[in-house]
C-alpha cells in the first residue's frame, strides 16, 4: 500500500508495538492455567423451533467431561440493553444458528467437542422468519411471541417483530415534496457483513473462593463485566475482567458474550476453563453482525438542484436478539437524512427480528450501508438536477451556521472543506478512459460522550504510570494517551506506564467502542496529570522558593518560569513526595453535553438525533471496471476528514487507512449470504472476501483540523468510525457513472455489477 | 495417530502400502481436517523431505520432470517454466499467498483433485502426463485421466505421485492460464482458463489446446477445437470461447451463479488464447497473467 507519508507532529512510539511485531505478546488464546479444562458449546441446530426434548446425559457421562450446563443451571435471566430478549442459553425456544442450547467443560477440546455433540436436543419447528420487509407484515410470525412482556429501556417504541421504531420530523416533508419542482426515489438494499477481526475470541476464567478473574478478548471489560454479574448474580467487586492484547475487534468484541458461560463452567467444573472460538463460531455465534438494511428515498429539489423535502424509510435486520442495536433505527435515519439542509423531512426506522444471527455494532453501526444508500440517491438526484454530484453537494451540505436535518445548528465545521480536499486531491474532473470514473460522497459520524476515569502516579524515582479503565483494541487511542500525560507534566511519552484492561485496578471507562477512547478517556488523563502537575508545582515552588503558579514543567523539570537557572528535576521531587503526600491524581472530568435540536420531534428518541462533536468526511474513489466481467479494482482513494484536531498523526492516519479497506470490502466482497432457513452459507475467510494488501490502492489522507469546543482533549473529535462512513458510497457513485446507473445491492459484487451491466439487476 | 518420515520413495512406498496416507506441505490436509471436511488420517507419512520429489529437471529435449514436491513457489520463479511453460506459472503464482505457494506442492495440487484447482487447466493444455509409484510398479497416464471426479483420481491408495511430466513445446508455442477472481490474494478460482497456441509464420493458428477450471466436476479439457488450424487469433480466441461456454457445466454457489460463470468462462478462454497468442509470437507478457494484463481483477496503476 502507498500511502502519503505523515508528517508527524510529535514523536509516537506505541507501548505495545514490540510485543506485537516481535510475537512476544500474549493474546487470550495463548493463556493457560494449571488444571485448566476446554469448553465446546452446542449450537442449536435449527434455526428457529421450540425444544421438545433435552437430554445432557451422553455427555455427563462421557469420561473427561467435568460440566456440562444448560439453562437449568443458571438463574433465570433476560437480558440484553435496550431489549432485555437473551438469555444466556436457549430457554425453550431458539431463534438463531448460533444460540447456545449447552456448554461443556472437559479435559481436551476435542472430548468437549464430542460431548456437545452428544447431547440429545429435538425440536418443534417455528415458522422461520428470513425476509426482513415480510417480518413487518401485521400476520408474519413473531420471532418472540411474548415480546410485549419483556422490559425495556424507556425510549424504546416496539411492537410484535419491530424491536426499536424511530422517526425524525421536521417541518411538512408531504407538502413541501407536492410543491418540489422534481421529485425522485431509489431503493437500494445491503447485505449485512462481519467485523472480522484476525483473532477468534478467547475466554479463560478460574475462581479463587467466591471471586472470579475471567481473561477475555473483549473491547468492553467494563461491559462484559456488568453481563457476567446481571446473568450470574455477582456484586461488581467479585467478577475481574482482564483482557491480554487484543487481535483486533472492530466492533465485533464489543458486548457482553460468552464470558458468563465459561466462568459458569469453571464453577462448576472447580477447575479453570478455556475457551477458544472457530473461525466459524467468530462469524456466527456473536451478536456482532453488521446489520442488513433496506432503504427507501424520496427527495424533492427545486429546480436549481436546492433540497425541499425527503421522506425514508428504512428496515434494519435486528436478527434474533436486541444486542446493543437499539439505537440502530434512530441512528440509521440520521444517516439516511445525511450532513444536508433539508427544511423539511420524515425519515423512520424499523428494527426487525428475524431468525438471523443478532445485530450488533460493528465500526460504525448502519453509516456505510446508509450513506451508500443516500450517497448514490443524492448521485441520482444530481443527474435529475443536471448538475455535477460534487456541485449538487456543495450548494445543499451542512457547513458553518447551518441547520442540520434535525435541527441541529453546527459551530465551526468542515465539510466544504473536506469536499474540497478530497476532490482536489483524485484530481476529480481530469479526463479518464470510459472504464474508470471518479465517485464522491459525503458522510458524517458524532462522537460519543462517556464517563471515563484514569489515575496518574509518580513513584519515588521518576517513573510514571497511567491507570487507565480504557481498552486498546488497535487503534492506538491508550497508547496516545501517555502523549496527553507527557505533555501535562512536561514529561516524555516513554517515561510512562500503561496499565490497562483491568476492571479491578483502573476506574470504569466504555471500551473501545464508539470512537470514545480518546474523546473522553483522553478527558480523564488530562485531568489525572494535571492533579499531579499541581502537585509538582507545589513542590517545586517549595524547593525553589517560588510561587506554584510560577513554575513551569517541562523537559523533566520544574523551573522558575523566566530564570531558567532556578531548576529541579521532576525525578527528585517525586523522591521528596515518596516520603510525604504521594504523587497521585485521579481524573474522570464532564463529559460534554449534547446540543440543542429545534424544531425537530423525534419518536424512539434515544439521543442520535443530537450529534455531539459531529465529525464530517468526503471520499473520492478512482475505479475502474472490466466490463466483461463486472469485477471493479479501486485504484486510488482521496479521504479527507474533519474530526477536529489531531493529537497522534501516525494513529489517525492508521485509522483512515484501515476504514477505507474495510469500506473497499463492504463496497465489494464482503457480504453474508443466508440459505432458505436463515444460516450463514459463508462463515469462513474463503467464502467471505475481507480485502487483502494485495488489494490496497493508494491512499492520499487530508484531515481538516478544526479546533473543537465541547469536544474531546485539545478539541479532537472521535476517529475510529468515521473512516468507514463514505468509502463504499463513493465507490458505489463511480462504478454507476462507468455502468450507467447504480448497483443497487451491497456488496456490488463482479456478478451484481455485471448483471446491472446487462440490465438484469431484479433487486427485491 | 503415527507419522514416519520418510526420506526415500521407497520408504514412503512401504508406508503408504501399509495404509499411510502421504502429506507434503499439509495445505490440503491439515486445513482440511481443522475446518472438519476430514479427520487427519491415522497413519501418514511425510514426503517432503524426499530429495527426488523436491527436484525439477529439464532434459536436453527441453523436457520437464518436476518432482511431485515441487512447491508453487519454485514453479512460479523457475525461469524455464515462465519462459517455456508459462501457464503453469501463471496458474502456481495465483495460488494462496507467499506462505501457501512456499508450503504447497505440484503434487498436492495434483492428487487432491479439486475443480477449482489452478495449476490443473495449464497441465491439460502443455500435455503433462503424472507418474504414479508403489510399491509394485510404477505407471504413468495423461493427467487428463487422473481426475474422475471432485476430490477423487483413479490413483490407488497405496499410489503415490512422484512427478509431473511436460513434453517440450513446439517452437512458437505459448500459453496462458487466467482466472476470475474477486480479490489479489488468498483467492481461489471462480472459473479459470488455460489455453496453449502454436502459430504458423503469418501468425494464423497453427493449433491452439484450452482446459477450463471449477466449471465441471473435474478440469476439464474443450474439445473439438482442431479446425481452428489456419484461423486468426482473433478467431480462435472467440471460437474457443463459444466452446468453452458450451462445455461448461457449472454449478451455482456461494461464489457465483452457473449463469455467471458460464458466461465468465467464455471471456476467461478468449483472454487465454489472447495472451497465449502473445507469448507465442515472442512478446513478453509477465507472469501471472492476471496482473500483467488485469484479467479477472481489473489492473491499473495509482490514480
Amino acid at each position: 500500500m502507498t500511502v502519503t507519508e505523515p508528517a508527524p507532529t510529535s514523536r509516537f512510539v506505541r507501548a505495545d508495538g514490540p510485543d506485537k511485531v516481535t510475537g512476544s505478546g500474549r493474546y487470550a488464546a495463548d493463556l493457560t492455567l494449571t488444571g485448566v479444562l476446554q469448553a465446546a458449546f452446542r449450537y442449536a441446530d435449527v434455526t428457529h423451533g421450540r425444544i421438545t426434548r433435552l437430554d445432557v446425559e451422553p455427555a455427563r457421562s462421557m469420561p473427561g467431561v467435568l460440566a456440562v450446563l444448560t439453562a437449568a443451571d443458571v438463574p433465570d435471566v433476560r437480558y440484553g440493553p435496550f431489549v432485555a430478549d437473551r438469555t444466556l442459553f436457549a430457554r425453550d425456544v431458539v431463534r438463531f444458528e448460533g444460540e447456545i442450547v449447552a456448554a461443556v467443560a472437559a479435559t481436551s477440546a476435542e472430548i468437549a467437542r464430542r460431548a456437545a455433540a452428544a447431547i440429545v436436543v429435538e425440536y418443534e419447528p417455528l415458522p422461520i422468519v428470513n425476509d426482513v420487509e415480510a417480518a413487518l407484515a401485521p400476520d408474519a410470525p413473531l420471532v418472540h411471541a411474548d415480546w410485549a412482556s419483556y422490559g425495556a429501556a424507556d425510549p424504546i417504541v416496539r411492537d410484535r417483530n419491530d424491536a426499536s421504531y424511530a422517526s425524525i420530523t421536521k417541518g411538512d416533508a408531504d407538502a413541501a415534496m407536492a410543491d418540489a419542482d422534481i421529485v425522485l426515489s431509489s431503493r437500494y438494499v445491503a447485505d449485512a457483513s462481519h467485523a472480522a477481526p484476525i483473532e477468534p475470541r478467547a475466554v479463560l476464567a478460574q475462581w479463587e473462593g467466591d471471586k472470579v478473574t475471567i481473561w477475555s478478548s473483549t473491547q468492553v471489560p467494563f461491559d462484559a463485566r456488568a453481563g457476567v454479574c446481571e446473568t450470574l448474580g455477582l456484586p461488581a467487586n467479585r467478577v475481574r475482567i482482564i483482557v491480554p492484547h487484543l487481535g483486533g475487534g472492530f466492533g465485533g468484541k464489543c458486548g457482553f458474550h460468552v464470558e458468563a458461560h465459561v466462568a459458569a463452567l469453571a464453577r462448576a467444573a472447580r477447575r479453570p476453563v478455556r475457551l477458544v472460538f472457530t473461525r466459524r463460531e467468530e462469524f456466527v455465534v456473536p451478536d456482532r453482525r453488521r446489520e442488513g438494511m433496506v432503504v427507501e428515498l424520496t427527495t424533492g429539489l427545486r429546480g436549481d438542484g436546492t433540497i425541499v423535502a425527503r421522506t425514508g424509510r428504512v428496515i434494519i435486520d435486528n436478527g434474533a436478539y436486541t444486542a446493543d442495536s437499539g439505537f440502530f433505527s434512530q441512528l440509521a435515519a440520521m444517516h439516511v437524512a445525511g450532513p444536508y439542509r433539508i427544511p423539511h423531512l420524515h425519515v423512520e426506522a424499523h428494527l426487525v427480528y428475524t431468525n438471523h444471527q443478532p445485530s450488533g455494532s460493528v465500526r460504525a453501526p448502519t453509516a456505510p450501508q446508509a450513506c451508500w444508500a443516500l450517497e448514490s440517491h443524492t448521485d441520482e438526484l444530481a443527474a435529475a438536477a443536471g448538475l455535477d454530484p460534487v456541485e449538487f453537494r456543495r450548494r445543499n451540505v451542512v457547513d458553518t451556521g447551518s441547520e442540520g436535518p434535525s435541527g441541529q445548528t453546527y459551530d465551526e465545521i468542515g465539510l466544504r472543506r473536506c469536499v474540497d480536499a478530497a476532490t482536489a486531491a483524485a484530481g476529480y474532473g481530469r479526463d479518464l478512459p470510459d472504464d474508470e470514473a471518479i465517485g464522491v460522497a459525503v458522510g458524517w459520524w458524532p462522537s460519543f460522550t462517556a464517563a471515563s476515569g484514569a489515575f496518574v502516579k509518580i513513584d519515588g524515582d521518576g517513573s510514571a504510570q497511567i491507570v487507565t479503565g480504557a481498552q486498546e483494541c488497535g487503534t492506538g487511542a491508550v497508547m496516545t494517551l501517555r502523549q496527553l500525560a507527557a505533555d501535562e507534566l512536561g514529561m516524555s511519552p516513554d517515561d510512562f506506564q500503561l496499565v490497562y484492561q483491568d476492571t479491578s485496578v483502573a476506574p470504569y471507562d466504555m471500551g473501545a467502542t464508539g470512537s470514545q477512547t480518546l474523546f473522553n478517556n483522553g478527558r480523564a488523563v488530562v485531568h489525572a496529570a494535571g492533579q499531579v502537575a499541581e502537585q509538582l508545582k507545589r513542590l517545586a515552588a517549595d524547593h525553589l522558593e517560588a510561587a506554584p503558579d510560577d513554575i513551569v514543567l517541562a523537559d523533566g523539570q520544574a523551573s522558575v518560569a523566566g530564570t531558567p537557572s532556578r531548576t529541579v528535576s521532576i525525578a527528585e521531587l517525586a523522591g521528596i513526595a515518596a516520603g510525604g503526600e504521594l504523587l497521585i491524581g485521579h481524573g474522570s472530568g464532564a463529559p460534554p453535553s449534547a446540543p440543542a435540536l429545534v424544531g425537530s420531534s423525534c419518536v424512539g428518541d434515544v439521543g442520535m438525533a443530537a450529534f455531539v462533536a459531529p465529525q464530517f468526511s468526503c471520499h473520492a474513489v478512482h475505479v475502474k471496471v472490466d466490463r466483461d466481467t463486472g469485477v471493479v479494482r479501486v485504484l486510488g482513494v482521496s479521504a479527507a476528514h474533519d474530526s477536529g484536531t489531531i493529537i497522534n498523526q501516525i494513529g489517525a492516519r492508521g485509522q483512515v487507512e484501515g476504514g477505507v479497506m474495510m469500506g473497499i470490502g463492504q463496497a465489494l466482497t464482503e457480504g453474508t449470504r443466508y440459505d432458505d432457513a436463515g444460516r450463514q452459507r459463508n462463515p469462513a475467510m474463503l467464502e467471505y472476501k475481507l480485502q487483502t494488501c494485495a488489494d490496497a490502492p493508494p491512499i492520499h489522507i487530508d484531515f481538516v483540523e478544526i479546533p473543537t469546543p465541547d469536544a474531546g482533549p485539545r478539541g479532537a473529535k472521535g476517529l475510529a468510525e468515521a473512516p468507514n462512513v463514505p468509502t463504499a458510497a463513493a465507490i458505489a457513485n463511480a462504478v454507476a457513472q462507468v455502468v450507467g446507473r447504480p448497483v443497487r445491492q451491497l456488496p456490488m459484487t463482479a456478478e451484481r455489477v455485471w448483471n446491472t451491466l446487462t440490465g438484469e439487476d431484479g433487486v427485491s | 495417530m503415527s507419522l514416519l518420515i520418510a526420506t526415500t520413495v521407497d520408504d514412503a512406498l512401504a508406508a503408504m502400502a501399509a495404509g499411510a496416507r502421504p502429506i507434503a506441505g499439509g495445505s490440503d490436509l491439515v486445513v482440511g481436517a481443522r475446518h472438519g471436511k476430514a479427520p487427519l488420517p491415522d497413519s501418514l507419512v511425510a514426503i517432503d523431505r524426499i530429495a527426488e520429489l523436491r527436484a525439477l529437471d529439464v532434459d536436453t529435449s527441453g523436457a520437464v520432470r518436476i518432482g511431485a514436491g515441487v512447491s508453487h513457489h519454485l514453479i512460479e520463479s523457475h525461469p524455464v517454466l515462465v519462459e517455456r511453460f508459462s501457464a503453469l506459472a501463471d496458474a502456481a503464482a495465483l495460488v494462496g499467498s507467499p506462505s501457501t505457494r512456499h508450503v504447497g506442492t505440484i503434487g498436492g495440487n495434483v492428487m487432491n483433485a479439486s475443480p477449482a484447482m489452478d495449476t490443473g487447466a495449464p497441465l491439460v493444455v502443455l500435455g503433462a502426463s503424472v507418474e504414479l509409484r508403489a510399491v509394485t510398479g510404477s505407471r504413468t497416464m495423461p493427467i487428463g485421466e487422473l481426475w474422475i471426479g471432485p476430490g477423487r483420481t483413479a490413483a490407488s491408495p497405496d499410489e503415490l505421485c512422484v512427478a509431473v511430466h511436460l513434453p517440450a513445446p513446439a517452437s512458437r508455442c505459448g500459453s496462458a492460464y487466467v482466472r476470475l477472481e474477486y480479490r489479489r490474494a488468498m483467492e481461489i478460482a471462480v472459473v479459470g482458463a488455460a489455453a496453449s497456441v502454436t502459430l504458423a509464420a503469418d501468425g494464423t493458428v497453427t493449433s491452439v489446446h484450452a482446459a477450463l477450471t471449477a466449471v465441471a466436476p473435474t478440469i476439464i479439457a474443450v474439445a473439438g477445437l482442431e479446425h481452428l488450424a489456419g484461423a486468426t487469433v482473433a478467431e480462435a480466441a472467440v471460437a474457443v470461447g463459444d466452446a468453452a461456454r458450451q462445455q461448461a457445466t457449472p454449478i451455482s454457489d456461494v461464489r457465483a451463479s452457473d449463469r455467471y460463470r458460464r458466461h465468465t468462462i467464455a471471456v476467461m478462454a478468449q483472454r487465454a488464447v489472447d495472451a497465449a497468442a502473445r507469448r507465442a509470437a515472442g512478446e513478453r507478457v509477465p507472469v501471472p497473467v492476471n496482473r500483467a494484463l488485469g484479467i479477472g481483477a481489473a489492473t491499473g496503476g495509482p490514480s
